[in-house]
């Protein structure tokens, strides 16, 4: 009796809180306070349409992997809802929303959907690449967990010089000591989760790596498209000639970490071949 | 239900990182800040504590701006308008980054300034200005145009004091000696003695040329002020021209792309329709344009070279047939092996010392109505001498020539007197 009670208060508190967002706000200030009192209602709603999108795109199935990834997606479009919504002012928060997700539904690939990138390795590579785009601090860490390297390492491999250096060095730092955990949290993977992909890495390590490589080519594939629009793939000479001369850095950044094969292609230029040896394999690590 | 459970616990996770932000904590002051244009990364605006710009240029219609730290965290953005302008300022802390978004038919266009928290100087700069505008616009109010009533009141003061005291004196001296001042004037006289005097006029003076030298710094901090005006103009003059010229770069490399030539192996391949730019990417873009036009330029040596190839190897067969014409067979493969072998000795001894013993032999016959003595007089200027004579062919005899056999009679050949030239008759 008393737990219908409380079901019936909290649908009518969200009955009002949707009629806030339905309200005209003026200013920014007005903005945050409203939306802020709304996000768990903000974030089912995205959830709820990326679900839909995923149904109507026939890549939706009932479990849970779905649903956190619907989730994860929600979240996504509620981050950028709340910083570039403000600036939108005066509006209607609600259909604000609503536009701005149907707007990266209406994209050509508005994420990258594939069915084994939905268990955990598959979200872990996925949410790991994801991640480079939009951090750099993700995207150089990318060479680590591809290639266990360390920072020294990224510097001679990539050929970049001292003040690019002490960049990475921070990048690297930074990672370990958030932005891994945070990683790890926005694509919901459990601390049993990643335990259990540490064993396998341990234990079978040939096939654990052999599919870690197939999967995060269909990651790099997607996630490449948002590198600088003219990043193509090159021939061995073409990046020869880029490190020999100095010039691209950012493309040899980004490039080398979102491509597996130019990284074959272009080994052992950076760094004047003190490091030429066989050429990298993948070697997933799970640990930052 | 541990799945709902973990659902459940997740979306919870989700919801409390989200009610964290936005926090700004997480830039170090140096850090660039990464610029995004439509969920793409477009450049990154590096400002510590100076202002730094970063113009995007595309035939792309902008819809969102988003700008992020190194740990990827959304620092804030817009939302573009379908067309005309739009700008926002996003706050960091201190610093601050002003967004202005165009759209037009062409495509659309971003400007993003970093503009850092005043430091020290800037702060005192500023004042400095403040000053100077006030002193220029006489306006007196606020705290420096008090600071300049006090002085002019003091100063006021010092003068009324002194005709005061001068007053007294002229009294003193006028006077009576037996008059008795009251109280009070022989009060000032006391104090006020001709030194005394003297000194309030020196301070009065020591005031007046000082408030002329805090006139002249303002006046030279004003002329710097306006020499960094002008500089600024220029600088961003200058940013905005090599704005455009990216964007003619950029133009005139999708000009190239749509001729259908080549389609992977390129280095600079815009996809039409996509087209954000910044000053890295248009290196690339000249470096491509420069790396195409050497390829080209080698392919033309190439060419060029196997062009001179096919031609030697014209002549060496023409050669041969002639040789195979006149001779059998088994010679002809001797005949080759000797040559073979001279070719290899050519390059590689020293044509004087080692082949000094072995003279070079070859045959010639004349152009009609050649003299005798133009004959010896060719032969001398060779360095050489005739040998044997058979059917009008004179047989010659010299130092081994620097180039190759055949490479001499063609030379040979091409001579006045000469009708034709062999190595064997
Ligand atoms: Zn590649």
């Amino acid at each position: 009796m008393q737990n219908t009670l409380r079901k019936s208060h909290i649908i009518a508190d969200r009955t009002a809180t949707v009629s806030r967002l339905e309200e005209v706000v003026a200013t920014s200030d007005e903005f945050d306070q409203v939306v802020a009192q709304a996000l768990p209602i903000l974030l089912d709603r995205a959830a709820g349409y990326t679900k839909r999108f995923l149904r109507e795109t026939g890549q939706w199935n009932d479990d849970i992997e779905h649903e956190k990834f619907a989730l994860r997606w929600g979240s996504e479009y509620l981050e950028r809802f709340l910083v570039c919504g403000r600036t939108e002012v005066p509006c209607r928060p609600l259909f604000l929303f609503d536009s701005l997700v149907a707007k990266q539904h209406s994209r050509p690939e508005p994420f990258c959907y594939h069915p084994d990138l939905l268990k955990p390795l598959g979200r872990f590579l996925d949410g790991l690449v994801a991640r480079a785009v939009v951090s750099r601090d993700a995207l150089i860490a990318l060479y680590h967990h591809s290639y266990g390297w360390g920072a020294g390492d990224v510097i001679a491999v990539t050929g970049l010089n001292g003040l690019e250096s002490q960049r990475i060095y921070k990048n690297f730092r930074r990672w370990r000591e958030s932005g891994w955990q945070r990683t790890m949290d926005e694509i919901g993977l459990t601390k049993m989760e990643l335990a259990e992909l540490e064993n396998q890495r341990q234990r079978h390590r040939q096939r654990f790596n052999s599919e870690a490589e197939r999967l995060i080519r269909v990651a790099q594939g997607h996630y490449r498209k948002s590198e600088p629009d003219h990043y193509p793939c090159l021939s061995r000479s073409q990046w020869g000639e880029m490190f020999s001369q100095g010039y691209g850095c950012d493309y040899r950044i980004w490039h080398l970490a979102l491509c597996l094969d130019c990284m074959q292609t272009a080994w052992g230029l950076g760094s004047s071949g003190s490091s030429a040896g066989e050429k990298p394999r993948l070697e997933l690590q799970v640990r930052p | 239900m541990g799945q709902e459970e973990d659902l459940e616990l997740y979306r919870l996770q989700l919801l409390e990182s989200m009610s964290e932000r936005p926090s700004h904590s997480g830039r170090g002051l140096l850090d660039p800040i990464q610029v995004y244009v439509n969920e793409r990364r477009v450049g990154e605006l590096r400002g510590a504590e100076i202002e730094a710009t970063l113009n995007i240029h595309g035939v792309d219609h902008i819809e969102t701006v988003q700008l992020r730290t190194e740990d990827g965290r959304l620092l804030g953005g817009l939302v573009a308008p379908e067309s005309g302008f739009r700008t926002n300022r996003v706050g960091l802390s201190a610093d601050m980054v002003e967004l202005c978004v165009h759209n037009t038919v062409q495509g659309g266009s971003l400007s993003a300034v970093f503009i850092p928290a005043p430091s020290f100087w800037t702060r005192t700069r500023s004042l400095l200005a403040d000053i100077v505008d006030r002193w220029r616009s006489r306006r007196p109010d606020a705290v420096m145009a008090y600071g300049f009533r006090t002085v002019a009141f003091t100063q006021a003061l010092l003068a009324i004091a002194v005709v005061g005291l001068v007053a007294d004196r002229v009294m003193i001296w006028m006077a009576p000696e037996h008059i008795i001042a009251p109280t009070v004037q022989a009060e000032v006289l006391r104090t006020a003695s001709i030194g005394e005097i003297e000194q309030l006029a020196k301070q009065l003076r020591e005031l007046r040329s000082m408030q002329t030298k805090v006139g002249e710094a303002l006046q030279s901090q004003e002329k710097g002020m306006t020499l960094l005006h002008q500089t600024m103009a220029r600088l961003s003059s200058t940013q905005e021209s090599v704005a455009s010229s990216v964007v003619m770069v950029k133009e005139e490399m999708e000009k190239r792309q749509e001729s259908p030539e080549r389609e992977t192996d390129r280095p600079t391949q815009f996809p039409a329709g996509k087209g954000l730019v910044d000053q890295e990417q248009f290196e690339v873009a000249i470096h491509g344009l420069a790396a195409d036009n050497e390829r080209l330029s080698k392919q033309i040596a190439g060419l060029e070279e196997h062009n001179r190839m096919l031609t030697a190897k014209l002549q060496t067969a023409i050669a041969h047939v002639a040789k195979a014409v006149e001779q059998n067979p088994e010679r002809v493969v001797a005949r080759e092996a000797d040559l073979s072998r001279k070719h290899q000795l050519v390059p590689v001894a020293d044509s004087r010392q080692s082949t000094q013993g072995q003279p070079f032999l070859f045959w010639v016959t004349f152009s009609e109505g050649t003299t005798q003595e133009s004959i010896d007089q060719w032969v001398n200027g060779m360095k050489g001498h005739k040998g044997a004579q058979n059917e009008g062919w004179q047989e010659v005899q010299i130092l081994p020539p620097p180039v190759p056999p055949d490479l001499f009679l063609e030379q040979i050949r091409g001579e006045k007197i000469i009708k034709e030239a062999r190595l064997n008759h």
